[in-house]
């Protein structure tokens, strides 16, 4: 049994036909992802280009890349498929167990044992790729296109393998048992702190292969991308020698990234950040906090969650899916069905939890891309890096300053609560006692604002103030106490939302929110606050904003109530900028038509 | 001068002052002289500065104190 649920598709699914007519069954791979047909399509679309189109190698050959590389990361359900593929295509059980024993003694040519050994660096020990590994092969008579063409062909055999190994399907045949003295994965499990160091620069300008110029006027994919980062990123351009590649590639991370309709996107940008620099990939941690930034998430949040998330300011719930995503990515073969088990506990959906497997492999594969074809660093790199200093994960900064309460010397200045943050830190309850009594109106707004209901917000109140409690010893002062305190508040209340499967409000979703158009064109009174009493001008207001729909109430209650910026709420929530507007006007145009009968010049004193 | 669409479109980004120069001058101007699309601005304004003004959603401090009690409380009891 795989290890998530599966569900029957319709007969006619595109990809199960086009599987059944080429290989006569549909792979159990796909079928474990069933629950989420825009992977399969996405996967299948990107298979069909690397593996049967490319002119620089045989199909045989590119099966024989898979193969080895499923082998050395133990992965016993793709070297059973590839094995099938390989004898269907004509070779022999005798070679195939030959390239799983010791690819150097079975008869191969050189150039394509090099080819091979390279396949295989890039896969287990990435870190130590560099241009002399492709002027090795260039020495062997492989052209710029063979190049790309290789190093696509292990970008998705990784991809593949880190999906097979969260998923588990049953493999399709006699499962073939590696050899027993095989060891495991040379994978080593880098630490994220070391990764400052990493290989960001190398003095480039160019990839390592040739390209060609892709208008983003006439090659759509391009456009996507220029949309998405303002450029065209060195690890897009890289791949410009196929099109055909970048153009599935780019449904692929439409289907896996940009759709926001299970996981949001910032938790998506969140698994790509952890897992890039946890194969300690400073290019694409800085490609994705770069886009985290775009979603209103401060350079320093960023910078956390590729150090050590478990120091942000995530939810408990999304630091196991991290924690899930990255053991993933560095130990694949260990992940077992407790881990499935664990996160189902913390009430992710099965769908949820293949979108983090779907995720993490994407997210390995863009990574071999962009070590594999040396696609130089074009995006600011999180400020952490700038300044070449390796972050300590916070408790450990703070043993190394002796004791607790020691705080940065710029918070003191700035932050009217250092002083009692200071002693609440040290553990002086009374001082904690009054700086949530400072702030118990904005954290109760916080969580009004979410929630909606006065009981459960009350409730959640007495978690989110136990819980900043518990934390209190984390805080590092980069943010004021009451912005970090209200995003606990927040973080409390949106986990509540999930726990009740209410995510309905924070997804982006298109909602047309162009064709709403204001019905109510009578004046208001000159000074409408003057109409009603106070009391009942709030009672109106709270009425009015409980009764809107509750994606409107929450983007209206964090910007009016609360005053937060724009960007801010965008954040919060997981939306864009502009999405987030457009649902700002809405709301407040739905709340001013809800408010005008008692403001209108035709208003009295009408009944509440 | 432009329409009310093309004011409608940029309409939320005048509320939020997030407008050059330029565009805002195009929006006064219709506003100055389109009825409908004044009286829109103009109670939108009001909505949001009675939404601002009115206090919503305080905690009467008799439910605030309780929840704080229940919480020092439970932290009184965690330490001793």
């Amino acid at each position: 049994m795989a290890f998530l649920r599966e569900v029957r598709l319709d007969d006619q699914f595109g990809p199960f036909v086009a599987y059944r007519a080429n290989y006569g069954f549909v792979p159990n791979f796909f079928r474990a992802q069933a629950l989420l047909p825009r992977l399969i399509e996405a996967q299948a679309a990107l298979e069909g280009v690397i593996l049967m189109e490319g002119k620089a190698f045989s199909r045989i050959q590119k099966q024989k890349i898979h193969l080895v590389i499923a082998a050395a990361l133990q992965d016993t359900y793709w070297v059973t498929a590839r094995i099938a593929t390989l004898q269907s295509l004509g070779v022999s059980r005798f070679q195939v167990s030959q390239l799983l024993e010791n690819l150097h003694q079975a008869g191969l040519s050189t150039a394509e044992v090099a080819l091979l050994d390279f396949c295989l660096k890039l896969s287990l020990d990435w870190q130590t790729v560099g241009l002399e590994d492709i002027e090795k092969l260039r020495s062997h008579q492989f052209d710029d296109f063979a190049i790309l063409e290789a190093v696509l062909t292990c970008a998705l055999a990784r991809f593949f393998s880190v999906l097979s190994a969260g998923l588990r399907p049953e493999p399709d045949f006699e499962p073939y048992k590696l050899s027993a003295g095989r060891s495991a994965p040379a994978t080593k499990v880098p630490d994220r702190r070391s990764f400052a160091h990493g290989p960001h620069q190398h003095g480039r300008k160019d990839p390592y292969i040739r390209t060609v110029y892709l208008s983003p006027k006439t090659f759509a994919p391009f456009a996507g991308v220029l949309k998405t980062h303002g450029f065209i990123p060195n690890v897009y351009r890289a791949q410009s020698l196929r099109p055909d590649v970048l153009e599935a590639a780019s449904s692929s991370v439409r289907a896996i990234l940009i759709t926001a309709d299970v996981l949001s996107r910032i938790q998506k940008e969140c698994i790509f950040v952890a897992v890039s620099a946890a194969i300690l990939n400073s290019y694409c941690v800085a490609a994705h906090c770069n886009l985290l930034r775009g979603f209103g998430l401060s350079p320093e949040e960023g910078d956390q969650i590729a150090f050590d998330h478990h120091q942000s300011n995530l939810s408990k719930a999304d630091k196991s899916l991290l924690d899930f995503a990255l053991k993933l990515a560095v130990r694949p073969s260990e992940v077992c069905r407790e881990d499935i088990d664990g996160l189902r506990a913390l009430s992710f959906t099965d769908e949820q939890i293949l979108e983090c497997v779907a995720l993490t492999a994407l997210s390995n594969y863009v990574n071999m891309l962009q070590i594999g074809l040396g696609a130089e660093p074009d995006f600011e790199l999180p400020r952490g890096y700038e300044q070449n200093k390796v972050h300590l994960p916070e408790a450990e900064a703070r043993h190394t300053k002796e004791g607790l309460g020691v705080l940065p010397s710029a918070m003191a200045a700035e932050d009217p609560d250092a002083g009692l943050v200071a002693r609440a830190q040290a553990g002086e309850l009374g001082a904690f006692e009054e700086l949530i009594r400072r702030h118990s109106s904005s954290v109760y707004r916080a969580l009004m604002a979410i929630l909606g209901n006065p009981e459960e917000s009350q409730d959640a109140m007495q978690d989110a103030l136990l819980s900043a409690f518990k934390h209190i010893g984390g805080f590092q002062g980069r943010a004021k106490f009451s912005t970090w305190l209200i995003s606990i508040a927040r973080n409390t209340a949106l986990q509540r939302l999930r726990d009740r499967k209410d995510t309905e409000s924070l997804d982006e979703g298109v909602e047309g929110e162009e064709e709403f158009r204001p019905r109510q064109i009578r004046a208001w009174q000159d000074d409408p606050e003057q109409i009603h009493s106070k009391s009942e001008t709030k009672k109106l207001v709270e009425k009015s904003i409980l009764g809107l729909p509750s994606k409107y109430r929450i983007v209206v209650m964090l910007r009016d109530i609360e005053q937060l910026s724009t960007e801010e709420v965008a954040r919060q929530l997981g939306l864009t900028v502009p999405a987030l507007k457009a649902r700002l006007l809405r709301g407040r145009l739905m709340l001013r038509e809800s408010l005008a009968p008692h403001f209108t010049t035709a208003a009295g004193k009408a009944a509440i | 001068m432009i329409t009310c669409d093309e004011f409608f479109a940029e309409f939320g980004d005048y509320l939020e002052s997030q407008i050059s120069p330029e565009v805002r001058q195009e929006l006064e101007q219709h506003l100055s002289q389109c009825r409908a699309c004044h009286v829109l601005y103009d109670s939108t304004l009001k909505t949001l500065k009675i939404v601002t003004d009115s206090s919503s959603f305080e905690l009467p401090a008799s439910v605030t104190d309780r929840i704080i009690d229940r919480v020092m409380a439970k932290l009184r009891k965690g330490q001793s």
